[in-house]
């Protein structure tokens, strides 16, 4: 396994494709959106998410579009690319094998 | 696909900045807004709701430097942001920049120059396919094996001392082609000894010419531009002549005529039909030295029947196995050892020299050994390595000096980098203080080093194109035609860069880390970067470096200028040195009417008719004619039997035989050249085959044969004429150089050549004119036409011009040494005069108090002098140590001095402290100048 910081970094990366997998949405909203669904659990730190949502954009994960948000105001929205869908469906398999590893070895050591 | 989403944001990134940087802003200020509203909308005052989503932001310029970092291209942006702040930077002081330029450019032109020699000598492949395949067969052996006891080619001693050369017997290279398992196929080749003349619609001209077997093109993969090449067919005994010649002697002579091809001609009197024209770029197996003909080996005989004379009865040179001419070059199998196949090769030559027998101990040289040859493989996918073998040394030697001109280049301009960073210093201190990092300064001035590097390297390409050429040319002028391209190719290119990137590393790395080492409150504190009396830890390290560098230069210098200086004394001793001939007025010529026809007699006629008329040649004193030159056209020797001396033990054979070096030579011989005749007479025209036979020795035979008794009158004959008539001793000349310049004369036998018909082939003739011998070359040619116009005449030069081309290589020596030698004393001189005056103009303030405390005007130029003689002194006395070790690598190229020359050191040291002293002076004189009133007030 990688470092911690590899594991958070990649665990951010995680979180958004699977927030703008749902609809595009811009930086601010996917942010709230995160930390709704997580019942405030998650505070997303907006010093990673921009850089986070850049990087993503660059591997070409996601991409972005300027748009309309409410008032009028014009707000990078964030879509999933195809390519960032499959990455996505790995990712989110990964993650699920191996939260459920942890769960074990936990378990044992009860 | 992802790189359908990832080019387009790349190519954004990198040139739509601005538009970028935009959008970042909008972005972020939009989620500020967002939270604001927020906050705002949870009942937060609009105040205290923006300065919490501020906060909760994090640094907004952090974020923003995040998200570039993430575009990936942040590097080239950079770098292009460095490059433009380097070029700004270089522009404000463009005198300093062309000075380091110009440096570089030198330094790297010079080695490129260099390089590109020795690429073309010693590392270009043959324009054949799979060069990489080839190799050429060499015979080793401890001493002259008995089984060549006629050599005919390249020999050499290899680094383990061992005999080596490249030519063998023919049958052994018949069995070889014929029997080995390891190749895909093997040719055979020889070089015509003189060259051919080829007779085209009546008309003469020279070309170089190679006997070659029937599978030469094939194996080489080499095919025609015109018509088709020399195939197996056309190397049988009963097949019609044929010639194939060079793309290049097809333009130069033929002018690319296509209907020469299948045209008769005749090669040395023979009729050839000429078949076709090799493809453009073959050149011939050497690089350097092109071949003009191809001419199957099976018309060895034909074109060149002299050989045969030489022979045992009933041998040709096909069948004779003790006479080793054949060179042979072969292609690899594919996954073919070397090891199996030399030792496949080993049997054969033992197997075809094994009805050769042994001689009998009497009839021994004292160098000859009983055991065989063996084979060795050597690679050849740059073909024959003669002329590596001439200029390996040379080349690396200069490859050396002007490398050393480099370091003494990277050293000014890390000195003058260094100077001008410490100027930068509050600059740099800025810049650190406002969160710059220490490693991205220190890019942006490499950048600037490398920015330097490559535009001296670019200008030092143009240096070397020019240079290149020069050298070749100046190559040229040792009497070979040296065809090698030296245009700048890849390899050579990718050299230059490479070196380039290497300097601008080398001389930018200290200055940068140093530079960005920075103590900030003080640097920020002083003014224009000037350090006040007592100077901060780091002030003192700085000066240090630089001083070490100008040592280093100085050192170097030392060793550069010692080089020149042996270099230069070697060409003037070599020049002046005493060759017991007159060598002005005198102009050289080779003839060879045997080539035309002439046999005999007949051949013997023409000779002394031209000498006739040359003399009749109003301006002309006498003529005269040889074997060889005397200089440098190599000797010749026979077995010399003197009646009623005894030889001493190892001196002769137990016939009783002793090698002697014999001269062929005509009428007037010694007039000619200037000779001084010391007792008797010398050869005369009376000298005919009818007359007693005669010959004239040298002071060094009289010496050492006949100690101080006379000469006159004693018999010797040679041992390899069955003639049993003897000579008789008529005469005593001095003693003249013979064969190389550096040697002394050996002991030589001069004898009519009128009363030794059978060797009669080539002529080398000598002109003594009254005045400029240049002056009767076309009445020369004229009635060389006159007489006979078959037969060709080889190139006409002077006596001066013939030792220009035997000492070449010690005039190119000379000459770029001393150039190279110079150009480091004038950069080390610039970097001595810009430390110093840099030291000086730190010390301003110091040279004030001392002056108004009573100092001297006398005592501070002799405190900055003290200063410059110091640093050269401390230069030259690790420079010597240096310069004996290395000048003993050259030793083998001098000539009548040491390596370690007293005279020459002692004058290089005298040379480079007057330089130091030179360099001290100015700004000594500088510092003496100061007012004290100004220099106090001048913080």
């Amino acid at each position: 396994m990688s470092k911690p910081t590899d594991l958070v970094q990649g665990t951010l990366d995680l979180l958004i494709l699977k927030t703008v997998a749902l609809e595009p949405a811009h930086g601010w909203a996917i942010a709230q959106r995160i930390r709704q669904v997580s019942k405030d659990v998650l505070q997303v730190n907006q010093g990673s998410l921009y850089p986070a949502l850049h990087r993503l954009e660059q591997s070409g994960w996601i991409k972005a579009k300027w748009g309309e948000s409410d008032n009028n105001r014009r707000a990078k929205y964030y879509a999933l690319t195809p390519a960032g869908r499959r990455y996505l469906d790995q990712e989110q398999a990964n993650w699920q094998r191996l939260s459920a590893a942890i769960g074990l070895v936990l378990e044992i050591a009860d | 696909m992802r790189w359908l989403y990832k080019l387009p944001l790349r190519l954004r990134s990198l040139f739509a900045r601005q538009r970028i940087e935009q959008e970042l802003n909008d972005e972020l200020r939009f989620h500020l807004e967002k939270s604001i509203e927020q906050a705002a909308a949870e009942g937060t005052s609009p105040e205290e709701a923006r300065y919490a989503a501020l906060r909760d932001l994090g640094g907004m310029e952090q974020i923003k430097e995040e998200c570039r970092d993430m575009r990936r291209v942040n590097f080239v942006a950079n770098l292009i942001q460095d490059i433009r702040y380097g070029v700004r930077m270089l522009a404000k002081s463009p005198g300093f920049t062309a000075v380091i330029i110009l440096s570089l450019a030198l330094g790297i032109g010079a080695n490129t120059a260099i390089f590109s020699l020795i690429d073309a000598v010693m590392l270009k492949s043959l324009p054949v396919r799979q060069p990489e395949q080839l190799v050429l067969l060499n015979w080793v052996s401890k001493g002259q094996s008995y089984v060549m006891s006629d050599y005919d080619g390249d020999s050499w001693e290899d680094s383990k001392g061992r005999d080596t050369g490249t030519s063998f017997a023919y049958p052994i290279y018949k069995a070889i082609r014929a029997r080995n398992n390891s190749f895909s196929d093997v040719l055979g080749f020889a070089d015509a000894d003189q060259q051919f003349n080829v007779n085209v619609a009546g008309t003469s001209g020279l070309a170089k010419g190679q006997y070659v077997s029937g599978n030469y093109f094939s194996t080489l993969g080499v095919g025609p531009a015109a018509g088709r090449t020399i195939v197996d067919s056309d190397d049988q005994a009963s097949a019609a002549p044929v010639v194939v010649i060079s793309y290049a002697y097809w333009a130069s002579r033929f002018g690319r005529d296509p209907s020469v091809v299948g045209k008769a001609v005749v090669v040395n009197n023979v009729p050839f039909t000429l078949v076709g024209v090799a493809a453009p770029e073959f050149f011939g197996l050497q690089a350097g030295h092109p071949t003009d003909a191809w001419v199957p080996l099976s018309t060895h005989m034909q074109v060149d029947p002299s050989w045969s004379r030489w022979l045992p009865k009933g041998e040709t040179i096909f069948s004779v196995r003790t006479e080793w001419w054949v060179l042979m070059m072969a292609r690899m199998k594919p996954g073919a050892s070397k090891e199996q196949a030399s030792a496949a090769l080993d049997v054969i030559v033992q197997q075809e020299t094994s009805t050769i027998k042994v001689p009998p101990p009497g009839e021994r040289r004292h160098d000859m050994t009983l055991r065989l040859p063996t084979i060795e493989l050597e690679p050849a996918s740059g073909g024959l390595n003669t002329l590596r073998r001439e200029f390996s040394q040379p080349l690396w030697v200069l490859m050396s000096l002007v490398g050393l001109v480099l370091l003494i280049a990277c050293a000014n301009v890390a000195n003058l980098l260094l100077a001008r960073s410490e100027r930068r210093q509050k600059e740099i201190a800025v810049r650190l203080a406002l969160g710059a990092g220490r490693r991205r300064i220190i890019r942006q001035l490499l950048t600037e080093s490398l920015m330097l590097a490559v535009a001296g390297g670019a200008c030092g390409v143009v240096l070397a194109y020019w240079g290149s050429g020069l050298l070749l040319r100046f190559m040229e002028s040792g009497g070979d035609q040296l065809h090698l391209s030296v245009s700048p190719d890849l390899t050579v290119l990718g050299f230059t860069v490479l070196v380039s990137l290497l300097t601008g590393t080398v001389f930018g790395l200290a200055p940068a880390l140093r530079g960005t080492r920075l103590n900030l409150t003080p640097a920020l504190k002083e003014g224009a970067g000037r350090v006040a009396g007592g100077a901060p830890g780091g002030g003192r390290m700085r000066p240090t470096l630089g001083k070490g560098l100008v040592i280093a230069q100085a050192a170097i210098s030392l060793m550069l200028l010692v080089g020149a200086g042996l270099f230069v004394r070697t060409l003037r001793n070599l020049m002046t040195e005493d060759l017991g001939f007159d060598r002005t007025h005198l102009l050289l010529f080779s003839i060879d009417a045997s080539r035309a026809g002439y046999k005999g007699e007949s051949l013997a006629n023409f000779y002394q008719e031209m000498q006739r008329r040359i003399e009749a040649i109003p301006g002309v004193r006498s003529a005269s004619m040889s074997r060889h030159f005397l200089v440098n056209d190599g000797q010749g020797g026979e077995g010399v039997i003197i009646e009623g001396y005894a030889p001493k033990p190892g001196e002769a054979d137990a016939g009783g035989v002793i090698g002697i070096y014999t001269h062929y030579v005509g009428s007037r011989f010694f007039e000619t050249l200037g000779i001084p005749l010391l007792v008797g007479r010398t050869i005369r025209d009376s000298d005919t085959g009818a007359a007693p036979r005669v010959g004239v020795v040298n002071q060094a035979f009289a010496k050492h044969y006949f100690g101080a008794s006379s000469p006159i009158g004693h018999q010797f004959r040679f041992s390899s004429s069955t003639d049993p008539l003897g000579m008789t001793i008529v005469g005593v000349a001095g003693d003249a150089t013979y064969g190389d310049l550096r040697k002394d004369p050996p002991p030589t036998i001069f004898v009519p050549f009128d009363q030794h018909l059978g060797i009669l082939e080539w002529q080398n003739v000598e002109v003594r004119t009254a005045g400029d011998p240049m002056s009767v070359v076309s009445t020369l040619r004229r009635v060389i036409r006159d007489l006979d116009r078959n037969v060709p005449m080889q190139e006409v030069i002077t006596q001066t011009e013939q030792i220009d081309q035997a000492t070449f290589q010690e005039r190119l020596f000379a000459r770029l040494s001393s150039f190279f030698a110079l150009l480091a004393l004038m950069l080390a001189c610039v970097g001595l005069y810009g430390t110093l005056s840099y030291a000086v103009a730190r010390r301003t303030n110091e040279i004030g108090i001392r002056m108004a405390i009573g100092a001297e005007r006398s005592s501070i130029v002799r405190m900055v002098l003290r200063e410059a003689l110091l640093l050269a002194f401390v230069g030259i006395v690790i420079g010597i140590p240096l310069t004996l070790a290395a000048s003993r690598l050259v030793s083998s190229m001098l000539f009548g001095l040491k390596a370690t020359d007293p005279f020459t050191l002692a004058a290089a040291t005298l040379l480079m402290i007057a330089v130091a002293a030179l360099a001290g002076y100015l700004p000594a004189r500088r510092a003496a100048k100061v007012d004290p009133m100004v220099a106090l007030r001048y913080e």
